[in-house]
C-alpha cells in the first residue's frame, strides 16, 4: 500500500480511536494530543508522517497564545466571572420576576430577558444557568410552572451567553475564521483578502441572537395558549420601590453592554481594548454593591436603596454628560474616579475589606481555570489536527464535501450535521477547535459566505450545550435543581429547545441576510 | 519528595503505599502555591490593558511595551497556570461512563490515561519546546518593536514550564492514582480531581 493511501486509513481510524478513547473519561484535551501524538507515530512508522512537523507546534502555541485578538478572551472571562460574583444577576432575576410575575408566563419572560442581558454583558454560561435555576426555578415551582418547560427553559436561556455577543466563542471562531479565510483568499490569488474581524461576527451573531430569545419567548407563549396552566401567575404584591430596585440592577447593567459591545461594534475600541474597559467596569459594580450591603447593616434597608437608586441615576447622567462633553477622555477619567474612590472606601472600612480581597482572589482563580481551560484544550485539538491534516485528512474530508449533493450547501448541510450529532459528547470549544480548522478551508474554498459560516456555526455549537446525553447546561441545572425536578424532567424539557435551535439554524439559513446583513451595514463591504 | 510527614491528615486513608500519597500531596501544595499565586496575573492582565486604554484615549499616549506587558501576563498565567488548573479538576471530561466508574475504574483510567495520552504529549512538547526557548535565546530574541519588551525568550520559555507544571501535577495524579489500585479494596477511597467547568 503507498504511503498515501496509509495516512488517508490512518487519518479516519484517528476520529474512531479518538472518540473511543475520550469515552474512558480522561481529561479531553491530553485525550486528543495524545491520540493525536500517537498517530503520528505510527504514521511515521508506515512513512505517512514526518515527525519533524511536531517541530511546528511550539510556533503555533505562540500564535495562538501570543495573539493580539484572544487577548480579549481572558478579559472577557473576568468580566463574566466578576459580574457573577456581583450578585447583580440574581438582583436582575427578583426585580424583574416580581415587575413581570403578575402576567402569564411573567417569570419565564423574565428569566429570558435576564438571560439575554447577561448574555449581552458577557455571561458565562454555567454561572447564569446556575444563578437562574437557584433563584427563578424555585420561585417558577411554587408558581405551578409546567416542571419540563421550567427546566427546558433556564438550561436553553443560559446559553444566550454563548451566541449573543460579546462571546468568547465568537471570538475564537472569528480568528479562526480569519486564518482559514486569509488562506483560501491567497491560493485563489487573491493577494488583498477581505479581513474578518470580531466586530464583523458580534455584528453578525446579534441578530441571530435575538431571533433565538424571541423563538424562547414564542415557545412559552405558545405553551400557555394551549395549556393555560403550563405557566401560571404569580400571587404576590408588587413590594414598595420595585422601580428603585429595577433602576439599580438594570442601569449598571446597561452601562457595561453600551460601553462594552457599543464601542467594539462601532469599531472605536479592540475588543480587547472594550473588554479590559468591561471587566473593570464589572469590578466596580461589584464594589459599588458590597458598599450597599455594608451600609445595610447600619442604615435601614430602603435608605440604602434609595442612595443606591440615586448613585446609579447620577451615574448614569453624569457619563453621558462627559461623553456628550469631552468624549472618551471624559467618561474613562470619571469612571477611574468614580473607581478609585469606591477602592477607597472598601479598603478604609474594616468590614468591607476582607470580603472584597476574599472576591478579588475568587475572580483571580476562576478565571485563571476558565481561561487555562479553553486555551489548552485549543492547545491539545492542534496536536490532533496538525497530525490529520499531514496524514491526508483533510485532502479526505475535503473530496467527500465536494461529492456531497447539493454543492456547497450540501457540504455546509454535513458539517452542521457532524457538529450537532459531536455536540451530544463533547464540549463547544473542543468541537470548535477540531471540527473548524479542517472543514472551513474547505468550505470557504466553495465560496460559502465566512461570516454566515460561522454564525451557523456558533448557533449550532450552542446547541452543544443543550443536547443530551452530555450537555453542559444540563449537567449544571441537574446539579443545583431542587429535588423535584428530575433529570428525566430536564431531559423532555430540553427536546422543544433543542428544536428551537434548529428551527434559528432554518431561519437563518434561508435567510443568511440576517447574518451577514449587519455587519455590512455596520462595515461597508 | 517523599517526606513521610507531608502525608499529613489523609494518612488515614488506609493501607495503601503511603509513599505515593505522601509525594501527590506534596505535588499538590506545590502546585496549589503557583496556582494561587499565577491566577493574580489574570488581575494585572485586566489592570495593565485597561491602563493602556486609558493611556491611549484619554491621554493619547501609546506605550508600546505597556502593551506588550498585559500579552506577558496573559500568557504566563496560562502556562504557568495549567498545573493548577489540573489539580483543581478544570480540563473537562466526557463523564459519561467515567461519572459511573467505581473509585478504581477512576484511578484506572487516570492511571493509563497519564502514562499513555498526556506524559508522550509532554515529552514531545518538552523537546520540541526547549529547541523553541533555545533558538529564541540564542539570539536574545526581543521584541520586534524598538520601544518593546526585551527578553522575550523569558515567555517563550515559559511554553517549557508548562511542560513541567503540567508533568509534575500528572506524576501526582498517577501516584495517588496508584496508591488507590494498590490500596486494599475496603480501604477508605482517596478523592480523585474530577469535575467540569463551563465554557466562557
Amino acid at each position: 500500500m503507498s504511503s498515501l493511501l496509509i495516512g488517508e486509513i490512518l487519518s479516519l481510524s484517528m476520529f474512531a480511536v479518538v472518540i473511543a478513547a475520550l469515552m474512558m473519561g480522561y481529561p479531553v484535551v491530553f485525550t486528543l494530543a495524545g491520540v493525536g501524538f500517537a498517530f503520528g507515530l505510527v504514521g511515521h512508522l508506515f512513512g505517512a508522517f514526518d515527525l519533524s512537523y511536531f517541530n511546528a507546534l511550539p510556533l503555533r502555541y505562540w500564535g495562538i497564545l501570543n495573539n493580539d485578538v484572544l487577548i480579549a478572551v481572558p478579559l472577557f472571562i473576568y468580566m463574566g466571572v466578576m459580574l457573577e460574583r456581583s450578585g447583580i444577576a440574581e438582583d436582575l432575576l427578583r426585580t424583574l420576576g416580581e415587575v413581570f410575575g403578575r402576567l402569564h408566563g411573567g417569570l419565564a419572560f423574565s428569566v429570558i430577558l435576564v438571560g439575554s442581558l447577561l448574555a449581552a454583558s458577557t455571561g458565562i454560561v454555567g454561572a447564569t444557568v446556575t444563578t437562574m435555576a437557584l433563584i427563578s426555578l424555585p420561585a417558577m415551582l411554587r408558581t405551578g410552572y409546567n416542571k419540563e418547560l421550567a427546566a427546558g427553559l433556564i438550561a436553553a436561556t443560559g446559553t444566550l451567553a454563548q451566541i449573543i455577543p460579546p462571546s468568547t466563542v465568537l471570538v475564537f471562531l472569528a480568528v479562526i475564521m480569519q486564518t482559514a479565510n486569509s488562506q483560501v483568499q491567497l491560493a485563489k490569488g487573491n493577494f488583498t483578502p477581505a479581513t474578518l474581524s470580531v466586530g464583523d461576527l458580534f455584528a453578525g451573531a446579534f441578530i441571530p441572537g435575538i431571533i433565538l430569545s424571541c423563538l424562547y419567548a414564542l415557545w412559552v407563549i405558545f405553551m400557555i395558549i394551549i395549556k393555560r396552566d403550563s405557566a401560571p401567575p404569580m400571587v404576590t404584591q408588587r413590594s414598595p420601590g420595585l422601580y428603585r430596585k429595577v433602576v439599580v440592577a438594570l442601569a449598571p447593567t446597561l452601562l457595561l453592554i453600551i460601553a462594552v459591545l457599543g464601542s467594539i461594534i462601532a469599531g472605536v475600541a479592540t475588543p480587547t481594548e472594550a473588554a479590559s474597559v468591561g471587566a473593570m467596569g464589572a469590578v466596580l459594580l461589584t464594589m459599588v454593591r458590597m458598599i450597599g450591603n455594608a451600609l445595610s447593616k447600619r442604615l435601614p434597608e430602603d435608605q440604602v436603596e434609595r442612595a443606591l437608586f440615586w448613585y446609579w441615576i447620577a451615574t448614569v447622567v453624569l457619563l453621558v454628560v462627559l461623553a456628550v462633553t469631552t468624549g472618551a477622555n471624559g467618561v474613562l477619567t470619571g469612571s477611574v474616579l468614580m473607581t478609585a474612590a469606591a477602592l477607597l472606601f472598601i479598603l478604609l472600612r474594616g468590614d468591607t475589606r476582607p470580603v472584597f480581597v476574599k472576591v478579588l482572589t475568587g475572580v483571580a482563580q476562576q478565571s485563571l481555570n476558565l481561561t487555562v481551560m479553553v486555551f489548552v484544550i485549543f492547545l491539545g485539538a492542534t496536536v490532533f489536527s496538525l497530525v490529520f491534516t499531514r496524514l491526508g485528512g483533510e485532502a479526505v474530508v475535503g473530496e467527500f464535501l465536494s461529492r456531497m449533493p447539493g454543492g456547497a450547501h450540501g457540504a455546509v448541510f454535513v458539517v452542521m450535521f457532524i457538529v450537532f450529532i459531536l455536540g451530544m459528547f463533547l464540549d463547544t470549544f473542543e468541537i470548535l477547535f477540531i471540527v473548524v480548522p479542517i472543514s472551513a478551508p474547505i468550505l470557504l474554498k466553495m465560496d460559502v459566505d465566512p461570516v454566515w459560516l460561522s454564525i451557523m456555526l456558533a448557533v449550532n455549537l450552542q446547541t452543544s450545550y443543550l443536547t443530551p446525553p452530555f450537555g453542559f447546561s444540563l449537567f449544571f441545572l441537574r446539579g443545583v435543581a431542587p429535588p423535584e425536578v428530575t433529570t428525566g424532567h430536564i431531559y423532555r424539557g430540553i427536546v422543544p429547545f433543542v428544536g428551537l435551535q434548529i428551527v434559528c439554524l432554518t431561519i437563518v439559513w434561508i435567510f443568511p441576510q440576517l447574518a451577514t446583513w449587519l455587519p455590512t451595514v455596520i462595515y461597508g463591504n | 519528595m517523599s517526606d513521610p510527614l507531608s502525608a499529613g491528615t489523609s494518612s488515614a486513608a488506609g493501607a495503601g503505599p503511603q509513599w505515593l500519597r505522601a509525594v501527590a500531596d506534596r505535588i499538590d501544595s506545590i502546585s496549589g502555591m503557583i496556582g494561587k499565586t499565577v491566577a493574580w496575573l489574570t488581575l494585572a492582565t485586566v489592570l495593565i490593558c485597561f491602563a493602556t486604554v486609558y493611556l491611549r484615549y484619554a491621554m493619547h499616549i501609546g506605550l508600546i511595551w505597556l502593551q506588550e506587558l498585559y500579552a506577558w501576563t496573559h500568557v504566563a498565567a496560562i502556562t504557568m497556570g495549567a498545573g493548577y488548573v489540573l489539580l483543581k479538576g478544570g480540563f473537562v471530561r466526557v463523564d459519561l461512563l467515567y461519572a459511573r466508574m467505581s473509585v478504581r475504574g477512576k484511578a484506572w483510567v487516570d492511571l493509563l490515561g497519564t502514562v499513555f495520552l498526556m506524559m508522550p504529549f509532554l515529552v514531545m512538547m518538552a523537546i520540541s519546546g526547549w529547541s523553541f526557548f533555545r533558538q529564541s535565546l540564542a539570539m536574545n530574541e526581543a521584541s520586534q518593536q524598538d520601544t518593546g519588551l526585551p527578553w522575550l525568550w523569558l515567555l517563550k520559555g515559559t511554553l517549557v514550564v508548562f511542560v513541567f507544571a503540567v508533568g509534575l501535577q500528572g506524576v501526582s495524579m498517577a501516584a495517588r492514582s496508584l496508591a488507590t489500585i494498590l490500596a486494599p479494596r475496603e480501604a477508605k477511597p482517596e478523592k480523585n480531581g474530577s469535575g467540569a467547568v463551563g465554557g466562557a
